[in-house]
This record gives structure tokens, sequence and C-alpha cells, in this order.
């Protein structure tokens, strides 16, 4: 059983900085939802389909395969182009992965669930459950 | 005033009947001419096709924004989108890797959309992403191009989790049309196109600082492993990225701050807002006095703030050979009052009633830079944009339509 979560700082680091800004927040938020906690951290994501927790966890383990071979590739010379493309790969990576994180954990949507609601067979869209 | 006319044309073995629809998906301000075209030639088979294409009148406000990778565009983007009211979402029912947003008024492209070489292509070729040679400016004039003048086009897909150039998407024209990326100044005829440009300038510091927040929690990555990286694009990113700024109508610089000696956390910011003067349909924000020199401390009797305080100052000066004028904020917000309190005294900021970059600011206060100079000039860049926008389009006449030749 994978886990999906893991502390981003952003949330937890907007919280802390704000606490009092957050109170002043309007109640009802662009859907009409209330806000039920405010000072809980969710740090599970809210990934619902299979298809986005099988990107997660390849986002994952794509970041650590790039950084150890950008780390290989570099140590012949820093200054070649192998090595910079290397890095720029992990770069790519952990931008495609922080999205994500993103669009989770703070806008708390799963990326599939338009393409899901029309394909609801397709193995990806799978509910995925914990 | 609006304009309608209706022509028919007639050409050799076709019927051809032309109708304007009352209200399109893209909101009853655009007009369109749509072109029904039935063959009757028994070998083709008969059918029809729909040309649809709009008139000039309906011109798409363009506007670039350029930043390096993972330095808040995406957080620019929904503060700029909820400026013009409801939320950014990507296509439904498309491609789910689809890096575009579109929202009523909006449609935001990511430029690495027009990558000409594919992740497997760049390691072939030994070029980063930052590289001119991995992007199809040639492309992205023509679709610029063509979306401006109010004609969709079919969009390539850069797809992050693969590297590989997945099938295109249909893009309609939308009234506002954002392309943020890597290289959205870089070549001189889409440089052309822009109504308005923006430029996020994070200095070294701060860059390595929101990337440690950024990727920390993730197992492959260390301390070194960041800044490595950040070491190894920084060759590319000067050479290519970085003369951009000296195009962009708005420049947001992000530094470290200058409340806190020897601060090297990055939470407190010193934010730069460098705007062009002479700008049509921009006219900078400004304190006080427009064209002086203002140095502002706002937290005194009035306001009382916490530790390190708010500091703002505002001038004229130069920027690369341009005539700009720089309003810049060092420090945090840490209570709605203040956020209010510095809105009241800022001039210029094409807000619609009193309040509102405070509000706009709150209902995004879980995004990073909320709570500093990045967040409130975002919104207020964001507000600057919702001005030029209708200014441009109400100076716009109705055009006529031009009569089509069979």
């Amino acid at each position: 059983m994978a886990t999906l979560g893991f502390n981003s700082f952003t949330i937890t680091g907007a919280l802390e900085k704000n606490p009092k800004l957050r109170l002043a927040l309007f109640p009802c938020d662009k859907k009409g939802e209330k806000r039920v906690s405010r000072t809980s951290v969710k740090a599970m994501g809210a990934a619902k389909y299979k298809g986005t927790q099988m990107r997660e966890k390849k986002l994952t383990e794509m970041i650590e395969k790039k950084v150890l071979e950008a780390k290989e590739v570099c140590e012949g010379d820093k200054t070649s182009d192998e090595c910079k493309v290397a890095w720029d790969e992990v770069e790519e990576v952990s931008q495609a992965k922080a999205d994500l994180r993103r669009t989770l954990q703070i806008e708390k949507k799963d990326p599939l669930e338009s393409f899901c609601q029309e394909n609801p067979e397709t193995e990806e869209c799978r509910i995925y459950e914990d | 005033m609006e304009v309608s006319t209706v022509y028919t044309t007639q050409a050799l073995n076709s019927t051809c009947s032309i109708s304007t629809p009352a209200k399109t998906h893209l909101g009853s301000h655009q007009k369109q001419v749509v072109f029904y075209r039935r063959t009757t030639k028994s070998g083709s088979g008969g059918g029809s096709c729909v040309i649809t294409c709009s008139a000039g009148d309906s011109q798409t406000v363009v506007i670039g924004l350029a930043a390096d990778s993972g330095c808040g565009k995406s957080t620019f983007m929904r503060r700029l989108t909820s400026v013009f009211g409801g939320a950014a979402e990507p296509p439904k029912g498309g491609n789910p890797d689809s890096n575009t947003l579109i929202s009523d008024m909006t449609t935001v492209i990511c430029l690495d959309d027009y990558h000409s070489l594919d992740r497997t292509g760049r390691k072939e070729k030994g070029v980063t992403a930052l590289d001119p040679r991995a992007n199809d400016f040639d492309l992205m004039y023509e679709q610029v191009k063509a979306l401006k003048s109010g004609v969709a086009v079919d969009k390539p897909i850069y797809n992050h989790v693969t590297g590989l150039l997945d099938p295109p998407e249909l893009i309609k024209p939308p009234k506002i049309l954002v392309i943020e990326g890597l290289h959205p100044m870089f070549d001189d005829r889409v440089r052309d196109l822009l109504d308005f440009s923006i430029y996020l300038d994070i200095s070294n510091e701060v860059k390595f600082a929101w990337k440690i927040q950024r990727d920390m929690a993730e197992r492959g990555h260390s301390l070194e492993s960041i800044k490595a990286s950040i070491e190894a694009r920084k060759p590319d990113f000067d050479a290519y990225i970085d003369p951009q700024k000296q195009y962009a109508d708005a420049v947001i610089e992000v530094l470290p701050t200058q409340l806190i000696p020897d601060d090297n956390e990055g939470k407190v910011l010193r934010v730069r807002l460098i705007m062009k003067e002479g700008v049509e349909h921009f006219s900078p924000v400004y304190l006080f006095d427009e064209g002086s020199t203002i140095s502002w401390i706002p937290c005194g009797r009035k306001l009382t703030c916490s530790y390190p305080g708010i500091k703002f100052s505002y001038g004229p000066d130069t920027y690369f050979g341009n005539e700009v004028s720089i309003l810049e904020m060092d420090g945090q917000f840490d209570r709605l009052d203040e956020l209010i309190y510095v809105e009241s005294h800022l001039s210029n900021i094409s807000t619609k009633f009193y309040g509102e970059v405070t509000q706009q600011m709150l209902k995004h206060a879980d995004f990073p830079g909320s709570n500093n100079g990045t967040g409130l000039f975002q919104t207020i860049v964001g507000l600057k944009i919702r001005d030029l926008y209708e200014q441009l389009t109400s100076s716009k006449t109705a055009a006529p339509l031009e009569a089509t030749k069979a």
C-alpha cells in the first residue's frame, strides 16, 4: 500500500505565516463549500483515480533516477552538454511533480477528473483506494 | 455598437449560405462568420464542411509571461485568471496531460508545447529546454498570430510526464490569450504580437530557497542536487532566458530582504515592480506623487506591524535603456488591516472598488507569496491587464466584413 502524502512546505508555511489572514477569509470559497477546518494540514493529496496515483509514483521514481544519472554524467565534466541536459531533465520532472502536488493538495482536484467522467471504464480511471 | 452583416456568395458547383450565430461559446461580444458549403457533386459523396473564422473586431488580447521553470508562473496565472473571474481548468475531456488552462475569458498556453525536440531528442542533441534550438518559433508565431486574429489552431501538446510530444489539441481563440513559458519574448515576431508582457525575475538566492521548498520533500533530492541543478542550467538561462527582461512591459524582480541583516532563510522578500513608461493602455502604479521619489514605511502610529515590518519605495529610473517607474515592497503583511492600509495609499491600481486588491489576495491566501510583494504585485498586474483589456476592446470599432470572393 503506497503512501501518497508527504508534507508540503508551502502549505504548512502559508498557514503558519498567516493564521490571522486565513481567519479573515470569506466564509464561502468559490464552490460555495464552507471551510470546515482552518488549521488542519491535509498532508494526503486528493488523488482519486489510479491513473493519478500511477503518475505520482512514476514522477517520484523518475526524480530519483534522473538525479542519480545526472550525478554520474557530471562526474567527468561539469560543464559538458550532457551534464546540463541531465540536470535540466531533473528540473523538468521535479517541476512536473510539484505541479501535480499542487493540483492535488492546494486545489484539491484530481487532474484526471474530467477525463474519467468521459472514460470511466479505463484502467486509469479505477478509483484508487488507500 | 454592433454591426451584423450577411453576405451570400455563389461559386461554381456549390451552394453557400452564411449566417451569424447570435451567441457563441466565446461570449456574445465575439462575432463569427460561418460558411456552410455543400458539394452536390455525386463523385465526392456530398456532405458539408464548416469553416469558422472571426470578423476583424474580435481580436484576442495576447499577454506574454516569462520565467524560469518553477518560478511562480503557475501562481501568477491563477491570480490573473481569478481577476477576470472564474477558475482556469484544463480542457475538459481531452488529453489529461494537457498544459493548457481555460476559463471564461482567458486561455493559458504553456510554451513548452512548442518544443521541437522531445526529451529524447534534446538528450541526443545535447540541448536543454532553455535552448532556442529545442523550440519551434515558427509554429509558435503562426499559431499565436492565428489565435490573435480569431482563428482556432491545433496546438501540439508536450507531455511533461512522458517527455513526448502528444497529438495536438484544438485551441479556440479566447478573449484573452496568455502565453507563458521560457521564451514568450525571445522571437521578435512573437514579441510584436504581445499586447502586454511580464517577466518574473527571481534572484539566485530566492530561486534556491524556492526550489528547496519545492524539492526537499522528494526522496531523490538533497541540497546538493538542488544546487547542482540550478548551477548546471544557469549558463543557458543567462544566455537565452534572462535577456528577455529588457523587452518586458513589467518586470517583477524578487530579491532577499534588506530588512533583516544577514538573512539567509529567504522567507521575507524584497519585491520590485519595474514598469515601463509609455506603454499604451498601461499607466504605472505609483505612491503619493507620480514621477517623484518616495520612501514610505507604513508602520507607525496608525498601523502597528510586527517584525520586520514593511517598507515601500517608489521612483523613476532607467532599465536597459528604457524609462521606468519602480515600486518596491520589502517585508511581509501580517494582518488584513496592513494590506488594506497599503492598498488605500497606492494610486493607479485599476481596481473597480475599494479593497479589491485585498479581496483578491485573501481569496488566494494559500497561494505562495500571499503575504508579501510577490502576491501583491502579481495581483496588481492582473488588475492592470484587466484595465488594458477593457481599454483595448472598447477602443475597437466594429470593422465591416469584407465581401468574400467566390
